[in-house]
């Protein structure tokens, strides 16, 4: 069969990728030695591949221990289980904080001591927690989730009080693009946190009572808003402080 | 050929185990998969934060659908395609989210306000590395990200990952090499 160019340069891919066998192969090699064109592209994908399996994230470790991990899912597998538990969108949103927090705050010891076994050790039980140092990991799970919903829902209102592309300017309406929609998908969020451990983010209830209000605003907003209601909100926003507000409470809560 | 054992402590045995809602078989098939899956979803969305969350949400699922896991087929490959599409989801979701948002980061920042001096160490050029590869993996559809991941990140054969993706194996390789071709070109841009 004669192949045209792309025919070519799918074969001279496919070899680079180790994905061609027997026939296919030989005939790949041999066209590559002739032709000078494909033998360039042949060593240029080589090159790409080589570097993709040089990647340090191959052989990433997770940094959280494998015990706290076992422990979040058979909690959320309990949650689902028990009905009217929480919605499953949890699970998403407490391994996220669990991720940042145990990397930043939980003690390297807790690291050290918990390491998982290597492969070859698969079958050894997975080293036991303490009770009281997975709660108080918990705890500052929800507190930097908290944290964490602040600085996001900071970053929408900022990009409302900076929005100034007219979408229609005889109407004095300006775009907002997809700000509405991550105000919902905050404010699901923050649903999930008020169902978390409320001792763990008390302080911070009254900043996020108002965070949630003004993200209420701003999710009912088209993406086309008129101006005049967009201003309204900055002025509510100043007026409560709000910006400040998120600031400091989430050094507060990032300890 | 005899039909195959479900001997204790195996994978087959782990999950008709957890299909008849036994919670105590997570553990050993967490013990077994989660590195591997973490470096799944790690080479497909450059984030360590969620890779941990993909790789948690992909054992409450295979949790939520052992009872429906297909006997005849392995468990590992099983957990890949949760994983995987997991992972094509949460990529899916951030792209979005960063269509409005695109702080620096941190290391942005280094190298914005850095003196210009060139690489001193391994640990930088190994950042730039993944960075380079950050960026040419991102140049791909979801999909083609997939299969590079698969093929190069997995060491997974075209009908694995045809499998894994419920894909032909002519697609696969067609994605394989537009996506090859394509992140070659990405890396002549930015490793000039």
């Amino acid at each position: 069969m004669i192949l045209g160019h792309l025919g070519r340069s799918r074969q001279m891919a496919l070899l680079a990728a180790g994905v061609l066998l027997g026939r296919e192969k030989e005939s790949a090699l041999a066209h590559a030695v002739s032709c000078r064109r494909c033998r360039v592209e042949l060593e240029e994908l080589r090159a790409l591949v080589s570097l993709v399996e040089r990647d340090p994230l191959r052989d990433g470790e997770p940094s959280v221990p494998l015990a706290v991990l076992t422990r979040s899912v058979e909690r959320e597998v309990e949650r689902i289980l028990v009905p009217g538990g929480r919605p499953r969108g949890w699970l998403v949103v407490v391994p996220a904080a669990a991720a940042v927090l145990v990397v930043g705050l939980l003690v390297p010891a807790l690291i050290a001591r918990f390491r998982p076994a290597p492969p070859a050790a698969a079958t050894a039980p997975p080293p036991a927690v303490s009770t009281e140092a997975l709660d108080r990991l918990e705890r500052n799970l929800v507190r930097e989730h908290a944290a964490r919903y602040l600085t996001e829902a900071g970053d929408v209102l900022v990009a409302v009080a900076a929005t100034s592309v007219d979408c229609d300017p005889p109407a004095g309406r300006v775009d907002l693009g997809p700000v509405p929609e991550q105000s919902r998908d905050l404010l699901a969020r923050r649903a999930l946190l008020v169902e978390a451990d409320r001792e763990a983010v008390a302080s911070a209830r009254a900043v996020l009572d108002d965070v949630e209000r003004a993200l209420r605003e701003v999710a009912e907003l088209p993406s086309c808003v008129r101006r005049r209601d967009l201003e309204h909100l900055r002025r509510e926003v100043d007026r409560r402080q709000l910006l400040m507000r998120i600031r400091l409470m989430t050094r507060e809560l990032e300890g | 050929m005899e039909p195959q054992q479900d001997k204790p402590g195996s994978d087959r045995e782990l999950m008709a185990r957890l299909g008849a809602g036994d919670k105590g078989a997570l553990a050993p098939l967490m013990e077994r998969h989660y590195r591997r899956l973490y470096r799944l979803a790690l080479s497909y969305l450059r984030q360590p934060d969620d890779a941990l969350d993909t790789v948690q949400e992909a054992f409450v699922k295979a949790w939520q659908n052992a009872a429906r896991w297909d006997g005849s087929a392995e468990a590992g490959p099983w957990l890949s395609r949760i994983a995987i599409n997991l992972s094509i989801d949460r990529w899916r979701r951030n792209r979005r989210r960063q269509a409005t948002f695109t702080p620096l980061a941190e290391d942005d920042h280094e190298g914005a306000l850095g003196n210009g001096e060139p690489p001193p160490d391994r640990g930088i050029r190994e950042r730039e590395l993944r960075d380079h590869l950050s960026c040419a993996l991102d140049a791909l559809p979801e999909r083609q990200r997939a299969v590079v991941v698969l093929r190069h990140y997995q060491d997974m054969s075209l009908a694995e990952i045809a499998t894994t993706l419920g894909m032909s194996l002519g697609t696969v390789k067609s994605s394989l090499h537009r996506a090859l071709h394509r992140m070659r070109e990405r890396l002549r841009e930015v490793r000039p």
